[in-house]
């Protein structure tokens, strides 16, 4: 066993890396072992996008303690950036993905440069004005999001087929991305900031650059979804990819998994893909109320969701484990 | 230069409206230090409310601005009392109360789909198309009677905060919880109180908007926008750093509408939040408390 | 030799003076107290220091180099460090991590085994078995080592310490004290200090300087200060009254 240590960085638990190979192995093989309808596919395909986007919105709402309700507007300026570069045919077709994170993450650090700096309500609020002009912009320039009919790709079901693989992959850097952003300086950064602003820069961490380097970084990643769902869809439009829906459904997803913890917003997605599949079925008209009354539930009972609820039950199996 | 006057005179109706819809914004931040995130949410439930009492009773809108205060009251109490009171006070409790008020906000918004559905919605009344000529310019009727109550209710507001016990026992809360708990005052109460008044006068405000504007489930997010950027930019507690505040956005509306093309119009309000809380986030009057 | 100059600044909050044209020099190797009336501008002047807070005049020089203008944690980036009056830890994180980020973010010294090092402050201030607890846990005297430990982990070539010694009890006052020279005798860091229990300060500093309403009014030994009348006018002699003989404290008892 400690020979094996010697090749695994200090900060990485052997446990954790354990789960995570296996669970990649299964979820790799999975389509070829067992026989899932398109449909299923199909949706294990966009939870993989799901979890990705929860995963990367908590880098800056649970790391960095700064809860961003206009994260759609980088999905959306990645998606389409993605989309224009896909029917000039910028090949192979990733390259397109990539584009469009990175115009995404470099949108995110211009408005995001200037209202870092405000803390807490101050910068949510912000974020919501930002989110809404995005949308209101972009919707009307042609150019860029076809207006508000949107934009069509070339259909290609090979492709869409292969997108499991492509998202699973997607998911998996961003996974370990995330692990290690926690666990690196970076991370420890960001917990201070959060903590107490003033304090982390007089103890010497520079707050500016922390916080642009990870909007910046998860307004990429969220671009980069934004363009595989474009692949996925075949066709965009700015209402749903500006849309403040898409926007709450971000923070929807980390609240319930857990804000600020390492997976917790992946767990979170995954129960937000599943009830999601569950209303669109049988309430369509009650996802609204149903995502508030989940939020306000959380809030009052179990701030940390679903991870908080898994640590209280860890916590009475190993009563002597000293603070969390 | 008509033109010009015409607007300035409707961005100065405007604003009325606006300082008393911001001013519940800021009552609730000044005192208990929460962002109401609901405030959008009220306003929504205020125009409807309007709509409502029209179509089915026949009651004139602005007759019925009372009902609303009283709904909006009682709402406010109950989310006070039901879900805000136990959060955690503090930095730990910001983002609380925001998740929290966002999502009872989800909530309402998604019961007016299901009872009125996303349609667009406008409270006529026969003399909704009005207008008075008021120094050579052509105004709304609708406007003037709404800039009327607002400044009525704001000079009120002014006085209940500054000349009564409770609008004192208010802004001693606002300045420091603890020193009024020694000295007797039950700032749970006031608390309370505070919000419940601070939603009622969402609510008002929202059926006076309604009475101007269209509306459907998703409207108050755009206003929730302009509440704040005047609470910031006018400082908390002053009826008067409000108005101004209210005044500024209102003319740089109007001019806005007049210079830019119509998509970029809706953007305004956003873009101008996101300069003031850049630029002066200790608002003209550098007031943070209420005083 | 002069490690740190203070020159001439100024800070005023709309018509407040808070700091008015204070100048001030730490020798490298020395403890240097401040003291005051509550409102003298001592921490102020430190955040100006520190670089938290933009003087309205005047700089401040480590050595040839200027640190004004530098936001705060380039400050600590060149060597400059400060604890605050009132203790802020970071509440969501271990007594460890808290120092871990002092010693990862610090002067680049510290930051080659950033955790070592952490583990290596907490032991000098004696909160080794505390490391995986939280801040909350903590009793104040321990959240104050804690900011100490967390300051030194930066590697400083100046520590700013602003009232690490108020509020504990008389025998933790003394260990704090000792441990205050020991680092300025062990590890040759120079220490500006600001501290109202003027016993404890009388009998650390090699110099003092006196500041009042924003104003220098006095610099010198600790023996020649305590006797000049304007000191005594401004501030000793309330102060005198009011700590129950707190000059003739067992601390000053023992001072050299």
């Amino acid at each position: 066993m400690s020979t094996w240590r010697q090749f695994i960085p200090e900060w990485l638990s052997p446990a954790v890396l354990a789960v995570f190979v296996a669970a990649a192995a299964v979820l790799h093989a999975l389509p070829y072992v067992v026989a899932l309808s398109p449909y299923d596919h199909n949706q294990l395909t966009l939870a993989f996008l799901f979890i990705a986007t929860a995963l990367a919105w908590n880098w800056i709402g649970g790391f960095a303690g700064q809860i961003s309700f206009g994260h759609a507007a980088m999905f959306g300026v990645g998606g389409f950036a993605a989309a224009r570069a896909l029917q000039m045919q910028v090949a192979p077709f990733w390259v397109p993905w990539l584009l469009g994170g990175l115009v995404a993450g470099a949108y995110g650090l211009a408005w995001g440069h200037p209202t870092l700096r405000l803390r807490g309500p101050y910068f949510s609020i912000a974020t919501i004005g930002v989110g809404e002009a995005t949308r209101l912009v972009l919707t009307y320039w042609q150019g860029f999001t076809g207006g508000a009919s949107g934009l069509a790709l070339p259909i290609n079901a090979q492709l869409k087929y292969s997108l499991y693989w492509y998202a699973l992959y997607f998911l998996a850097l961003v996974a370990i991305a995330s692990y290690a952003i926690r666990n690196s300086r970076l991370g420890l950064g960001l917990l201070s900031i959060k903590s107490d602003v003033e304090a982390a820069a007089d103890v010497g961490v520079p707050v500016v650059f922390c916080q642009d380097l990870v909007l910046f970084l998860s307004g990429a990643v969220v671009g980069v979804a934004g363009g595989i769902y474009a692949s996925y869809f075949s066709f965009i439009e700015p209402s749903d990819m500006f849309g403040f829906d898409r926007s709450i459904s971000f923070v929807l997803m980390a609240v319930i998994g857990g804000v600020g913890t390492v997976f917790g917003p992946g767990l979170g997605a995954v129960v937000f893909v599943l009830l999601r599949q569950f209303l669109i079925a049988s309430y369509p008209q009650l996802y609204l109320g149903l995502y508030g009354l989940l939020l306000v539930l959380v809030v009052l009972f179990e701030p940390l969701g679903i991870s908080g609820l898994i640590f209280r039950v860890a916590r009475r199996l190993r009563p002597h484990r000293g603070a969390t | 230069m008509a033109r010009g006057l015409e607007l300035l005179l409707s961005a100065v109706l405007l604003a009325g409206l606006y300082a008393m819809m911001a001013y519940g914004l800021g009552l609730i931040y000044g005192v208990l230090r929460i962002v109401n995130l609901n405030h959008g949410g009220m306003i929504m439930v205020g125009a409807y409310l309007g709509w409502y009492l029209h179509e089915r009773a026949g009651i004139d809108p602005y007759l019925s601005l009372p009902i609303a205060a009283v709904v909006g009251f009682a709402t406010g109490v109950v989310i006070y009392g039901g879900l805000v009171r136990y959060l955690p006070r503090g930095p730990a409790g910001g983002v609380q109360s925001l998740l929290l008020l966002f999502g009872v906000w989800l909530v309402l918004r998604n019961v007016a789909y299901l009872q009125f559905t996303g349609n667009d919605q406008a409270i006529r009344t026969d003399y909704s198309t009005k207008a008075v000529v008021v120094l050579g310019s052509a105004l709304s009727l609708n406007r003037l009677i709404v800039f009327a109550l607002a400044a009525l209710l704001l000079v009120a507001l002014d006085l209940l905060l500054t000349r009564t016990y409770l609008g004192k026992a208010i802004r001693a809360v606002a300045q420091n919880a603890d020193s009024c708990r020694v000295a007797g005052i039950d700032v749970e109460r006031i608390y309370t109180f505070t919000f419940g008044f601070g939603t009622a006068l969402a609510t008002m405000a929202g059926l006076l908007l309604g009475t101007l504007f269209p509306f459907n489930p998703t409207f108050g997010a755009g206003e929730l926008l302009k509440s704040f950027v005047i609470v910031v930019l006018g400082g908390l507690g002053s009826v008067l750093g409000t108005a101004v505040a209210a005044l500024i956005l209102a003319i740089v509306e109007v001019f806005a509408i007049l210079l830019l093309p119509a998509y970029l119009t809706g953007a305004v309000g956003f873009v101008l939040l996101v300069l003031v809380l850049i630029f002066r986030p200790g608002g003209l009057f550098g007031q943070r408390v209420l005083g | 030799m002069t490690l740190l100059r203070v020159e001439n600044v100024s800070k005023s909050f709309g018509g407040l003076k808070a700091v008015d044209q204070v100048s001030l020099e730490l020798r490298k190797g020395e403890i240097l107290g401040i003291i005051g009336p509550n409102g003298a501008g001592k921490t102020t002047l430190f955040s100006i220091i520190a670089g938290s807070m933009p003087a309205s005049a005047g700089a401040v020089f480590l050595g040839e180099r200027r640190l004004s203008g530098l936001r705060a944690n380039g400050v600590v980036a060149a060597g400059v460090v400060r604890t605050h009056q009132i203790v802020r830890p970071f509440t969501n994180l271990t007594v460890l991590e808290n120092v871990t980020v002092g010693a990862m973010f610090g002067s680049p010294s510290t930051r080659h085994n950033p955790r070592a090092r952490a583990h290596e402050e907490l032991a000098f201030v004696g909160l080794a078995e505390r490391a995986h607890h939280l801040p909350a846990g903590l009793t104040l005297v321990a959240r104050k080592r804690l900011e100490l430990a967390r300051a030194l982990a930066t590697g400083p070539k100046v520590l700013l310490l602003d009232e690490v010694i108020a509020g504990v009890n008389p025998v933790e006052a003394i260990e704090m004290t000792k441990l205050i020279r020991v680092i300025r005798d062990q590890r040759g860091i120079s220490i500006i200090m600001i501290e109202h229990i003027l016993a404890a300060l009388m009998s650390v500093s090699d110099r003092v300087v006196v500041l009042d309403y924003g104003k220098k009014i006095a610099e010198g030994k600790p023996a020649e200060v305590v006797r000049d009348a304007k000191v005594i006018t401004a501030y000793l002699g309330e102060e005198h009254a009011k700590s129950n003989g707190g000059i003739r404290g067992p601390a000053a008892e023992k001072s050299p």
